[in-house]
């Protein structure tokens, strides 16, 4: 009997190790984040060797090893006295919240980080993952302040800066694509736009579903609603709260509930008018829909949405779109309905951190500091070796001789991910001008500040709150955005859920924010 | 063997229920080989006005990454299996028995692993800190080696089915605790083994969260993992094309068609397996109703 108890213990342990596998326990949280690092007075030029680690979504490259070696080997010429090099960490898209979740809670070592607030900036922030920049860019960010000293504002938390805003365009436009052979065949009237209203574009849709059929006069799912409303007629705070833009004094900072306006019910109103007539596709909502591509297929007419920039381009004024064109494989038309303000949460929209796990935070901020300046750097990390990954033709991006965008080992279109874009190169097929464009265009947006710009809801106290009313939207908005439901019946219903969620208190907390912050 | 004729209403619903599994994977079927602009135009057909096999060329073309993906997902597929079956019938089998003095204290454990999951935190600091088997193929066979559940059922099926005078017995033969377990055990628990592997091998193969979690070479990827990805990066895409920030998001969302003909590919091996090991699965899954 003692024999065979011996034996079991034998296959009672075989068992506890695949139990300790099966992994049901694990307290060694103890090796947390090493603590920040030495900062041994950088000025000096005994820098210790640093590997500076990037991370950054982006679907994994085949040749992303030999662009990192490239790189370290330009830093290594260049910038000898830096003496660091650089670790390329990308991140498939849809892995992104997972994975630098848990790289950050359980502190593996980042140093320069992609955030931004549709990617939780917000929560990394709270939850402590980032580190203050202020210091470190005062010291090390000279050139990043060159160019993005104005607006640094919306990254504060707290009083203190998390994130180091991209140089790029500082907003967007947006307004309808309108398929320029279709509009030739009926010698449509585009002037008809120039009032920056969509409701215009009516009689062209009608034209076209009558003559056209097969054709989608209006292809969703970029609906007016969304694509067009907000941008045009709030200043967003959060979720639902908003400051109505239209018809108000420019001293008004009443926080309105954004689905109250009148401008709101009327184009929810033309929606569902478009959709009864048949002039918006039945299909919108199917998840995963592409519009590009019914464009692409030659069965659509319009599309409302974000426009290219360019560098003169005024509500109204039809322009070709160099990108649309590309996109939808045929001449597109681009009139824009509206050009934003300079607002807070396009600041926020791309941004680089440096992680609390950071060994060496000094070295970061150095590095992110060179893509601001340095040109080839840039290049590199965007568009990898020369003649290997792409080849110049007049000063332009080109694939080499044979490749394809599949093929060629380091393709990312992640430009404005990174640094000042305006160094950067343009792809042929783009408008060469396109950076010129943005400087253009960014004047003429920063000169048309939101009332509210560098304001920053906490959304803290009414975290709750703001869970439910997402909830209660879910239910309607995709009705409405499409046209599928009649407003008039589903808004008052919708008003009445968000009610009941909690719409009251987070309006309330909204304005409180923001009466505290004007004074 | 009940001889009357089966109940039609038995039948009507059965075959009701066949066609809901088999209509979709047709739709699927159907929508890879069908040209993709026809789709684009008209949507989602049972019989697409217009075929090619583009997508299909497309995979071949890209096979390098796909057989990689489908190598890797096969071998930790059966790595996995085989182990799995080993350890968690030898824990089963253990806890089974009446002499084992840590076995209430050992079901409890298992019982709790059941209920209370340790978190996703914990399970990466355990194996990325503890095990360091990120980026490796154990990260993704271990974590799938034992699940309580499985134990359970097995606990059962050996409690159950197998007399303990027939251990008595064997043991008074002469037969030690390895022999006994091997030559006399296993061979009397093929349903349940074949029930509880085919239940491994299912999400082993399905398995892609562990891809995410841990793997970051890319020659690495599982099958599952590979198809997840490209669906997500295409929706994330997607969905950023439209927050109204830079021109430059130029989307290329992946083919129609070749996301299905990538689902049909991948569907391949288990419709393999599971005919053969179908003939088990009925008295396997019995076993845990029947009183002895």
């Amino acid at each position: 009997m003692k024999w065979l108890k011996k034996s079991s213990a034998v296959l009672a342990s075989l068992m506890l190790a695949s139990v300790v596998a099966a992994g049901c326990g694990g307290n060694n949280a103890s090796d947390s984040p090493a603590g920040s690092a030495q900062p041994d007075g950088a000025a000096s030029s005994e820098l210790k060797p640093y590997e500076v680690m990037m991370v950054f979504p982006d679907a994994p490259q085949k040749d992303n090893q030999l662009v990192q070696d490239a790189m370290n080997d330009y830093l290594k010429k260049t910038y000898p006295e830096l003496n660091m090099t650089v670790k390329l960490n990308p991140i498939d898209w849809g892995a992104w919240s997972d994975k630098t979740n848990l790289m950050m809670a359980s502190g593996d070592k980042m140093d320069l980080l992609f955030a931004a607030d549709w990617l939780g900036f917000q929560q990394q922030v709270t939850k402590g993952g980032l580190l203050p920049l202020d210091d470190l860019l005062a010291k090390y960010g000279p050139d990043i302040e060159a160019v993005e000293k104005d607006y640094h504002e919306p990254a504060k938390r707290g009083g203190k800066l998390y994130g180091i805003h991209t140089h790029q365009e500082l907003g967007g436009a947006q307004g309808v694509y309108l398929n320029k052979e279709l509009v030739d065949k009926y010698n449509f009237d585009l002037t008809a736009l120039k009032s920056g209203k969509v409701e215009d574009l009516e009689p062209m849709l009608k034209t076209i579903k009558e003559n056209e059929p097969g054709i989608t006069p209006l292809v969703a799912p970029s609906f007016p609603l969304e694509a067009y409303y907000s941008s045009t007629n709030l200043d967003s705070i959060t979720s639902i709260a908003a400051i109505n833009t239209v018809g108000t004094a420019p001293d008004d900072y009443t926080v309105i509930n954004s689905f109250t306006t009148p401008r709101y019910m009327e184009l929810a109103k033309l929606t569902n008018k478009w959709y009864k007539a048949g002039y918006i596709n039945k299909d919108a909502l199917t998840p995963g829909l592409d519009a590009w591509k019914k464009l692409q297929a030659g069965k659509g007419f319009a599309f409302v949405s974000d426009m290219d920039i360019l560098a003169d381009m005024e509500i109204g004024k039809a322009d070709i779109s160099p990108n649309g064109s590309i996109k939808a494989g045929r001449e597109m038309l681009q009139i824009p309905l509206n050009i934003d303000r300079l607002q807070t949460g396009k600041m926020t929209a791309t941004m680089y951190a440096i992680s609390k796990s950071s060994e060496d935070p000094e070295r970061a901020m150095m590095l992110l500091n060179l893509f601001y300046k340095d040109k080839d750097l840039l290049t590199l990390f965007n568009f990898g070796i020369e003649g290997k990954h792409y080849v110049l033709k007049d000063g332009q991006i080109a694939l080499p001789e044979g490749q394809t965008t599949d093929s060629v080992g380091y393709y990312h279109d992640i430009m404005w991910q990174l640094g000042n874009q305006m160094l950067n190169y343009t792809r042929v097929g783009e408008d060469p001008d396109k950076y010129k464009n943005y400087e253009k265009f960014n004047e003429k947006i920063s000169s048309n500040r939101s009332r509210i710009f560098g304001f920053v809801f906490d959304p803290e106290p009414v975290k709750n709150e703001l869970i439910s009313i997402d909830n209660a939207n879910k239910t309607f908005v995709d009705g409405l955005k499409s046209g599928q439901l009649d407003p008039e019946e589903v808004v008052p219903k919708m008003l009445e859920k968000q009610k009941a969620a909690g719409a009251d208190k987070v309006i309330a907390e909204a304005q409180k924010q923001l009466d505290a912050w004007l004074k | 063997m009940n001889q009357k004729r089966t109940n039609p209403i038995i039948v009507v619903v059965l075959t009701l229920f066949s066609l809901a599994c088999l209509i979709p994977f047709w739709l699927v079927f159907m929508i890879s080989v069908a040209d993709e602009n026809w789709v684009t135009a008209h949507g989602y057909s049972f019989w697409p006005g217009k075929f090619s096999l583009v997508a299909y060329q497309y995979l071949i073309e890209d096979a390098e990454k796909i057989l990689r993906a489908y190598g890797v997902s096969a071998l930790v597929t059966v790595i996995g299996v085989v182990v799995s079956l080993f350890v968690t019938s030898a824990m089963a089998y253990a806890l089974s028995r009446k002499e084992f003095p840590l076995r209430g204290a050992l079901s409890f454990y298992i019982l709790i692993t059941m209920l209370f999951s340790g978190g996703l935190l914990p399970w990466y600091l355990v194996y990325t800190r503890f095990l360091h088997v990120q980026d490796t193929l154990l990260a993704l066979i271990i974590p799938g080696l034992i699940g309580g559940f499985n134990v359970i059922i097995m606990r059962t099926f050996f409690t159950n089915s197998i007399p303990p005078s027939l251990i008595d017995s064997s043991q008074i033969d002469g037969a030690g605790e390895f022999r006994t377990y091997f030559s006399i055990i296993l061979p009397l628990s093929l349903p349940v083994m074949a029930t509880i592997g085919l239940f491994t091998t299912v999400s082993y193969w399905n398995d892609w969260f562990t891809s995410l979690v841990f793997i970051q070479n890319e020659k690495l990827f599982s099958l599952q993992y590979l198809l997840t990805k490209t669906l997500m990066n295409a929706s994330f895409l997607q969905t950023i094309a439209n927050k109204a920030y830079s021109s430059t998001a130029q989307v290329t969302t992946p083919l129609e068609s070749i996301r299905m003909a990538m689902a049909m590919i991948a569907i391949g091996p288990l419709v393999l397996v599971f005919p053969f090991l179908q003939k088990y699965f009925v008295r396997g899954l019995t076993v845990g109703a029947v009183k002895g």
